[in-house]
């Protein structure tokens, strides 16, 4: 444990310099993490005032403000589990600049775990204010905090660490090829309907709504947000958790098996 | 910078098709990634259909828009990402690159207008893709909206899509500039990308002060709002001329300030 504590502090303080380097790009990034939820909030908000009434399906209802607390709290935690190595990764391999990470004794998955935990707390502190600013503007519903609040924590943590975990057993695919746009375009297609990022699960219609539910997808996503404006109750809070811990397992398990088999077939490129 | 003597269009033009030829050939060698290509394009296409038929399900219009008319949108949205993808997005990646690396003093020395030669170098024909989809899903659309294509609206469609182009290119070239000051900033086009995401929907859907932004800060409205308004049909004589001087008043911006900026460029490597 303490050594996994000092390897960590020493990558992140590598990561820490290497983002500052950078201050600028790291930031359009950040920034590029805006767009996708307020289109989305602008379109769901375009239909509730359409309709002159909240948008409902079966026991959920959606008034503006719902929708405003449902694409702010989706942005920010979405901010804190995103992950990027599939589209990272296929370069690295590409261009050979793999080769010397895979010599170091430690498995590069811990370095770009750090790398992500910096960039995520450097951007947080910048954006803090601007989240400040649209909750201000928007004006959403949001519940007063509690046990919901609180619990939405520990879910928002796995949700980060299981989706991390699957999104870089889909980065080691490009072992075998390094034409990975269209799985990694395949792998967002599913993240969009099911993991809640353009509607809530709830107004999907029928059968993907049913389904999302039992994908990893909704417990990486929506699952953490649903949670922290209280539309679900303690019992799916907790079975839901089990259910994240179960979905880690298993992506550690296949991240596992597709890396010792990739790795055994990885010929380097480049001098 | 560039001493060369004028010369005539014939040249510029011959010049043109010889750099689009070696630019083909070059890419002949990635055939497979155009499939790839497609298949990432249609599977886009189909989260952005299906996040606004999700929201006509529970409405059939949006700010006037029908869904229909809302695929039109769409419909060009694609196209537009497509030819920007093919003609505009490789050269000003090019000149970026070259900026930080030093190789942009080779295109300078070149007795060619230096702008016209960081502009059209290159050509990405498996850019196509998105371009194909939207032209696919243009005439479905407009087959749908029941609309019968004249010549007179062919041309008026064709036009505005050129001008959103060079919109687009005047954005692009202006940021590029930027970077003879400012080296280090590789992901600046991700500036112009947040920007033209948001002309994916209706410009009546977002707040007032985004739609002022949109409209007169960076002109996403003349970009793909016009050119689908022309494909329906419904665009105006006046809007077609307001569309065709803001592009030329943009080109003419952007160039006037690359000339500037080329000024205080000072080449990175020996």
């Amino acid at each position: 444990m303490r050594y996994w504590l000092e390897v960590y502090r020493i990558n992140l303080r590598v990561a820490w310099a290497m983002l500052m380097q950078y201050r600028f790009a790291v930031l359009i990034w950040a920034v590029w993490g805006f767009v996708g939820p307020l289109v989305s909030l602008a379109v769901w908000s375009a239909a509730a005032q359409a309709r002159g009434s909240d948008v409902a399906a079966g026991a959920q209802t959606f008034s503006r403000g719902d929708f405003a607390a449902y694409f702010l709290v989706y942005m920010i935690f979405s901010h804190l589990t995103m992950s990027w190595d599939a589209f990272e990764f296929a370069y690295r391999v590409r261009t050979g600049s793999l080769s010397p990470q895979l010599l170091r004794p430690i498995h590069p998955i811990h370095a770009d775990a750090s790398y992500n935990i910096g960039f995520k707390v450097i951007t947080s502190i910048v954006l803090l204010p601007v989240w400040v600013v649209l909750f201000l503007v928007l004006h959403p519903a949001m519940p007063a905090p509690g046990i919901h609040l609180a619990l939405s924590v520990p879910a928002l943590v796995l949700a980060a660490v299981t989706r991390y975990v699957w999104q870089y057993a889909l980065a080691t695919i490009a072992f075998w090829t390094t034409r990975v746009d269209a799985i990694n375009q395949f792998y967002f297609v599913l993240d969009s309907f099911l993991a809640g990022r353009i509607a809530p699960i709830a107004l999907m219609p029928g059968a993907i709504a049913v389904i999302a539910r039992f994908t990893p997808f909704w417990y990486m996503g929506a699952f953490p947000v649903e949670l922290a404006l209280g539309r679900l109750s303690i019992d799916r809070a907790l079975s839901g958790m089990a259910l994240q811990a179960v979905w880690l397992i298993i992506g550690v398990i296949v991240f596992r098996l597709i890396w010792a088999s990739g790795v055994k077939q990885y010929s380097a490129v480049g001098a | 910078m560039n001493t060369a003597p004028a010369r005539s269009w014939t040249r510029y033009l011959r010049m043109l098709a010889v750099f689009y030829r070696t630019s083909i050939q070059a890419d002949m060698e990635y055939r497979v990634d155009f499939f790839a290509r497609v298949i990432a394009s249609l599977l886009g296409l189909l989260t952005t259909v299906g996040s606004l038929a999700i929201a006509y399900g529970y409405t059939d219009n949006l700010k006037g828009w029908t869904f229909a008319q809302a695929m039109v949108l769409l419909a060009v949205y694609y196209l537009m990402d497509g030819l920007i993808e093919m003609f505009v997005g490789p050269n000003m990646r090019q000149i970026t690159s070259q900026v930080r690396e030093g190789t942009l003093d080779f295109i300078l020395l070149k007795p060619v207008n230096a702008q016209f030669m960081a502009s059209f170098r290159l050509l990405n024909i498996w850019r196509a893709a998105n371009a194909l989809v939207g032209l696919g899903l243009s005439v479905y659309t407009i087959s749908r909206l029941s609309v019968t294509m004249g010549w007179a609206q062919a041309i008026a469609f064709a036009l505005t899509l050129l001008a959103g182009m060079a919109i687009v290119y005047a954005f692009w070239l202006v940021l590029v500039t930027l970077t003879f000051w400012f080296v280090r900033v590789d992901n600046i086009e991700q500036i112009v990308w947040q920007a033209f995401e948001t002309g994916r929907y209706p410009v009546e859907i977002y707040p007032g002060w985004l739609r002022g932004t949109l409209t007169y800060l960076i002109p996403v409205v003349f970009i793909i709002t016009v050119p689908a308004t022309a494909l329906a049909g419904r665009l105006s004589g006046p809007m077609l001329a307001a569309s065709l001087i803001v592009a030329a008043l943009l080109v003419a911006l952007a160039s006037a300030f690359w000339r500037f900026g080329l000024r205080s460029y000072t080449g990175a490597s020996a």
